[in-house]
């Protein structure tokens, strides 16, 4: 009852429309409104193309295309892509593993530790890098990084070849070019990016709800994991999400540090020979038949499934966690 | 009595005294020279060193402080903070060895020559004194212009539409608008190359425009419509209110109030594009020498420049990669730096203006 009679007296704030009036409007909201249906005209025409193409190659490996690892364009014609996709996803977790943690503290010295000024400044250092190109990258990774990174890998053999993962079938074939070396380049790749969303949902946080838990008592450590953390959750794996996209979508910086097998590897981070899809694709098409061509169109239109689905998911997520956005 | 003697009243929340910071001080110097010393003269490996011996040393040292002073939750927060700083030292030196190794290997390489010549005549072998990336730029610059004519009208006419029109379907182009810009530049390029024959076009710098064009559509689209929405709906209200057509309202107010914002992901999307190799890798064949027509015969990229000179074993190739990636590198630099100095003029103003309307009322 009070509601309604609330209701009631409440003006009702009236929603003004605003509609072309004359040629020139007419033209102009016309313009912007095609230029806006090309988004999802753009998003069907990639489909529809490359489902063209890669139809000869669905059409032959059946489901077979995603689960098989044999891949003999020119032989049999046999193309299955499952070393590819599932190396994509091992490299990809393991990349999510390792820059979460980072980003996340990155995010939180940024916001709430250092004083404003060094906060910009390694804001603006870490936006930077998100600007550095893929083949850079893999120019740094395949000189510098891959020497660093391959003795921290036989230093984690040496001491935790017990666990499973760490373990290696030949140690004397040394430790470059594994999933490991490329999950930690696909880590440099994606920091930045869950870095940049977190750091925004942790600056556009309450303050008065920080205040308030500080007044009843809170600690740092406490606040950070009671009230910093489950409030901006949903923005944090909205931020991995589209960490993930990025990472199954990288190309060229995997290409230089991985060894692309089709033998495929379910899990053994060190083992040197791994697999990734993009990077597969621009391994192969330099040489490849018109059957292989559409082999590798078809592993095209895999990833950008994939990719698309982690980020109309990734997107929704971080645009809920980001109402101050809309 | 004693209680009221005059004492210097300290607010007991800042207060340090000189022992807890000389507490602090050792429980950060031990761990460390624990740690440097155990690598420098027992021998042992640097990564066990600093994971086996300075974290867990660090951690204890800290916590013990934290729990002298403030108890159990002493101990938590030194944790928290120990762990805080240690992996955003290791962002910030993996981010920053990517800058400097780029910085200190490509400096060999640059010259005047460098950046001036073409690869005509140049072998895996040939010393850097001769031939350069001139080409490459030049065909890069050439390949992202044709990329940014394309995109920017489209990306700023769908911001327009995202921030000015009331259709329904503003959310859905948001949406998929937000989808593309993570589109993987492989696809991208593989669309291009499977339109290529109905297009009839075959391998040039056109076709890696085109290719690029997918990359950079998203960003300059959400960039500009961020910027769009910084202008304040009233300007627009009272543009059409005084009996401007939306369109005029759009070009002669909201545009030039938003023209920083503009500029800001115009240099944006060329930062996100001009390094992206794989479409150009697919859609352009590599060329040596200078090609400056867009639709006739291959086209070189500074991008596709370093991926021909990266896995090769010859050091002055190496080294050639190296200088084209300072380039590179120093040209996206320069693209973002300058975005960002735009943008905080923007504030500046912004602020201003707030003090001069302040004193006013006043």
């Amino acid at each position: 009852m009070s509601v309604n009679s609330t209701n009631d007296t409440k003006q009702v704030r009236r929603n003004l429309k605003i509609k072309p009036s004359g040629t020139g409007d007419v033209i102009f909201s016309g313009v912007t409104s095609v230029a806006a249906m090309f988004t999802f005209v753009l998003v069907l025409l990639i489909l529809i193309f490359l489902t063209i193409r890669a139809l000869p190659t669905l059409q032959a490996n059946g489901l077979n295309f995603l689960l098989g690892s044999t891949w003999e364009p020119d032989g049999s014609g046999v193309m299955q892509l499952a070393p590819m996709i599932w190396g994509s996803i091992l490299i990809a977790l393991f990349g999510i593993l390792v820059a979460t943690p980072m980003a996340v503290s990155t995010a939180y010295l940024i916001v709430f530790v250092l004083p404003r000024q060094a906060g910009s400044i390694l804001t603006s250092i870490v936006d930077l890098l998100a600007a550095i190109p893929s083949v850079v990258l893999g120019l740094w990774g395949l000189w510098v990084f891959t020497p660093i990174a391959s003795h921290w890998a036989e230093t984690l053999h040496k001491y935790f070849a017990w666990i499973p993962i760490f373990q290696v079938s030949n140690p004397e074939a040394g430790f470059q070019r594994s999933p490991f070396i490329a999950g930690w380049i696909v880590a440099v790749m994606i920091m930045p990016i869950i870095t940049s969303v977190t750091r925004e949902i942790f600056s556009q946080l309450d303050r008065d709800l920080i205040n308030g838990a500080l007044a009843l008592g809170g600690s740092k450590s406490s606040i950070f994991a009671r009230v910093i953390l489950p409030t901006s959750s949903g923005g944090i794996i909205g931020g991995v999400l589209l960490g993930l996209g990025r990472a199954i979508g990288e190309t060229v910086a995997i290409f230089y540090v991985l060894n692309l097998s089709t033998d495929i590897n379910w899990g053994q981070l060190l083992e040197p020979r791994g697999g990734a899809v993009a990077s597969w694709i621009l391994a192969r098409f330099g040489e490849a038949s018109t059957l292989e061509q559409s082999g590798l169109i078809a592993a095209g239109l895999v990833i950008f499934c994939i990719t698309l689905i982690v980020n109309f998911i990734a997107n929704a997520i971080v645009n809920r966690a980001q109402p101050w956005r809309r | 009595m004693s209680a009221f003697s005059p004492r210097p009243v300290k607010q007991p929340w800042t207060a340090k005294s000189s022992t807890r910071s000389l507490k602090i001080f050792l429980a950060s110097l031990i761990p460390l020279l624990v740690a440097v010393g155990s690598w420098l003269i027992l021998g042992i490996d640097y990564t066990v060193a600093l994971v086996g011996i300075f974290l867990p040393l660090q951690i204890l040292s800290a916590g013990i402080v934290g729990f002298n002073a403030f108890g159990r939750r002493g101990f938590k927060d030194a944790l928290l903070l120990v762990l805080t700083i240690f992996l955003s030292t290791t962002v910030l030196v993996l981010l920053s060895s990517v800058l400097f190794s780029v910085i200190l290997k490509g400096w060999h390489a640059l010259s005047g020559q460098f950046i001036l010549e073409n690869n005509i005549y140049v072998s895996t072998t040939t010393s850097l004194d001769y031939g350069g990336v001139g080409h490459a730029i030049l065909g890069s610059l050439i390949v992202v212009a044709i990329t940014t004519v394309l995109a920017v009208p489209l990306g700023i006419s769908i911001a327009v539409f995202l921030t000015q029109s009331q259709s329904k379907l503003r959310g859905p182009v948001r949406t998929f608008t937000q989808a593309i810009s993570g589109l993987p530049s492989v696809v991208s390029g593989l669309f291009i190359l499977s339109l290529m024959p109905y297009l009839h076009l075959e391998h040039v710098g056109f076709a890696g425009s085109l290719a690029l064009f997918p990359l950079m559509l998203p960003t300059m689209a959400r960039v500009s419509e961020e910027a769009l929405r910084l202008v304040p709906n009233d300007l627009r209200m009272a543009a059409l209110a005084l009996g401007a057509p939306n369109y005029k309202a759009f070009f002669k107010v909201i545009l030039p109030a938003a023209k920083t914002g503009i500029i800001t992901a115009l240099l944006l999307g060329l930062a996100r594009v001009i390094g992206e190799t794989a479409p150009l890798v697919l859609t352009l064949s590599p060329n040596n020498g200078t090609n400056l027509n867009p639709f006739y015969e291959g086209m070189a990229s500074l991008p596709r420049y370093i991926y021909s000179f990266v896995n090769t074993k010859y050091p002055t190739s190496q080294e050639r990669a190296w200088g084209a990636a300072l380039v590179l590198v120093m040209v996206v630099a320069l693209l973002f730096a300058s975005a960002r100095i735009l943008g905080r003029k923007k504030k500046l103003k912004t602020k201003t203006v707030k003090k001069n309307t302040i004193k006013k009322d006043a």
